[in-house]
């Protein structure tokens, strides 16, 4: 069965990037010399979102090349912190990799904690923590857009589990990505993801509906505005999927639901037998970097 | 053990006794969201060598024991849970888990807050101020005070984690004053202290090379640092009981690398075999039968079974 999904849904969206819209993004890039190679230009990068909350990343790009490059966002796992993408600069790719809200460098004003996060306000979808994180997520486009060495036409969104879910959302929401890579996408079917799991993350919210079990009605209410099943429609872009079908966090009948919601015509689900959350990660590298080299990168290179 | 430098026994017993200088001062406190019907969850504040306050979850089976422990040390991320991501919730049945947050990571970043990257060489240059001296310290006090917690198996006491289970087991075996007793299993996955990283090296050992990279001349002073912490010194004190979960093959952290660990006569070598569903099978098969475990399916994540 579907999730809920509230009648006013875009609506609901559409409000929250008005109002995020309205916010100047006040882009900066500060360069990092401990982490530059000779070959990757490192730097910390930090734009402004939802509630002016600042928000910090790494945008890395090759140390050489000319003309525009093809850009990629991607965005970290619930426990983890966002990651250096020096071996997506390395292939050709300007990458921002964006820390939202709550990540460490982003959480000076916003900082419910690990575990809490997930049901932090899930009574109330105005002021759920998703609210902001999702909206973190797509302004990470709009810090690509702000910089001049990128390509507007060539970006990409690449991420798994959270950032997997966070892919589905940013990718329907916003057209500029033209391709997308999503791994066990988390936040996505998240009622039946919840009785199929008794791992953490997603045991946060059991342990919420069991302590306050009268609350069972509003989380369900919230959830219908967050659900990446229910942006997943939306998403007009190539996408390709990996799921592990013995994934013990994000568990693969939600990625098949997410997978088959997709509106994308051009979509490709790869299922990968006796692998768990990491979804046959060093399998599948080699299809996603094939994957947005077709889909992002000019012949002859750039 | 032939790659211990001189200075590695007398290094350690330093520590360790500037760690019994501090009294744990333990600080015990309830968590009723993620207490269950079948155990409750306590946080806990410890003193650690410094002074330091650090943090850990404990979760209680319902039930008198005596429980069989398993104490995950940290990871190398900022976020401890209560129970690892991964892991089947239900384990809080069968076992005192005990996670710890040492210094630096969430809930325990009072004065201290690591960067990710940046915890690994915070301070490398310098044996005596290196950050994991203390982070070590911090993992040895999480062992004495969860093996004198009530009820607790003090012959089924499995540390958990990667280079850090390791080293905690291998130190704290009754070797400060407040420890009852030490553990009896290891599980380790290394993925920190093996020497100088090669070039190429993904993070978090990239950290090194980054340094390196930026202040060459502290080359020797870091080979001399990571030499005390090199994994294969302390081999010869970790539990004979011990599961060493290496990287795959070809990996710079491979079966063939860390075969120096498993000189055991009970020691168990395994390779990744790049799925951390077997690789976990591989863990909790392990540990249920180490443990004599009438269920073994009864730890694995509902996906699993």
């Amino acid at each position: 069965m579907p999730p809920y999904k509230p009648i006013d849904f875009d609506a609901f969206w559409n409000a929250v990037r008005d109002q995020a819209d309205g916010i100047p993004l006040l882009p900066e890039v500060v360069a990092d010399p401990v982490r530059t190679t000779p070959d990757v230009s490192v730097f910390r990068a930090y734009f402004t979102s939802l509630d002016h909350i600042r928000i910090a990343g790494w945008y890395c790009r090759p140390a050489e090349f000319s003309g525009t490059l093809p850009a990629l966002l991607t965005l970290p796992g619930y426990q983890a912190e966002p990651g250096i993408p020096v071996d997506w600069a390395r292939r050709g790719y300007a990458v921002v990799s964006v820390g939202m809200r709550g990540k460490l460098r982003s959480n000076s004003r916003f900082n419910p904690g690990i575990p809490n996060l997930l049901t932090h306000n899930i009574v109330d979808r105005h002021t759920y923590a998703y609210r902001g994180i999702y909206a973190d997520a797509w302004r990470g486009i709009d810090f690509l857009l702000s910089r001049p060495e990128i390509d507007p036409a060539r970006i990409g969104m690449v991420g798994s589990s959270q950032a997997g879910g966070l892919t589905i959302v940013t990718a329907a929401l916003r057209p500029e990505i033209k391709a997308a890579s999503a791994g066990s996408p988390f936040l996505c079917d998240v009622e039946n993801a919840i009785r199929l799991t008794d791992t953490y993350p997603y045991q946060e919210i059991n342990d919420y509906l069991a302590a306050f079990p009268d609350s069972r009605d509003a989380v369900t209410e919230t959830l219908g505005y967050y659900d990446g099943v229910n942006f997943a429609g939306d998403i007009a872009c190539p996408v390709i999927m990996n799921i592990g079908l013995r994934d013990n966090i994000c568990p693969q009948e939600a990625g098949h639901a997410v997978f088959d919601a997709v509106g994308a015509s051009d979509k490709t689900l790869y299922p990968y037998p006796d692998q768990g959350h990491d979804a046959g990660a060093h399998l599948h590298g080699p299809v996603v970097a094939e994957f947005f080299a077709r889909h992002l990168r000019k012949e002859g290179g750039g | 053990m032939d790659t211990a430098p001189p200075d590695f026994k007398s290094y350690w017993d330093e520590t360790l006794n500037d760690l019994g200088r501090f009294s744990p001062a333990p600080a015990v406190t309830p968590i009723p969201l993620r207490t269950t019907g079948f155990a409750t969850l306590y946080g806990v504040r410890l003193t650690s060598l410094g002074p330091y306050r650090i943090f850990g979850y404990i979760s209680v089976p319902t039930g008198t024991g005596p429980h069989p422990v398993l104490y995950f040390t940290p990871r190398y991320q900022s976020v401890v849970q209560p129970v690892p991501q991964g892991i089947s919730n239900e384990l809080r049945r069968h076992f005192i888990v005990f996670s710890l947050a040492a210094r630096g990571q969430r809930n325990a970043d009072e004065p201290f807050a690591a960067d990710f990257p940046g915890w690994l060489t915070e301070g490398i240059a310098n044996p005596a101020s290196y950050i994991f001296r203390g982070v070590v310290a911090d993992c040895v006090r999480g062992l004495e005070f969860i093996a004198g917690w009530e009820g607790v198996d003090p012959g089924r006491i499995a540390v958990v984690g990667n280079d850090l289970a390791f080293m905690t087991a291998a130190l704290g075996n009754g070797a400060t004053p407040g420890a009852t007793h030490g553990a009896t299993h290891v599980a380790t996955a290394p993925e920190l202290f093996f020497g100088l990283p090669p070039k190429g090296v993904p993070y978090p050992r990239a950290e090194i090379n980054d340094h390196l990279r930026r202040t060459p001349a502290d080359r020797d002073a870091v080979r001399r640092t990571l030499s005390l912490y090199d994994l294969r010194a302390f081999a010869p004190t970790a539990p004979a009981a011990r599961l060493i979960l290496a990287g795959p093959a070809g990996a710079e952290l491979d079966g063939k690398a860390l075969a120096p660990l498993a000189e055991s006569e009970h020691a168990t070598l395994r390779e990744s075999k790049r799925s951390n569903y077997k690789d976990g099978l591989t863990l909790l098969s392990w540990l249920a039968e180490r443990f004599d475990m009438p269920d073994p399916q009864a730890l694995l994540p509902r996906a699993w079974r």
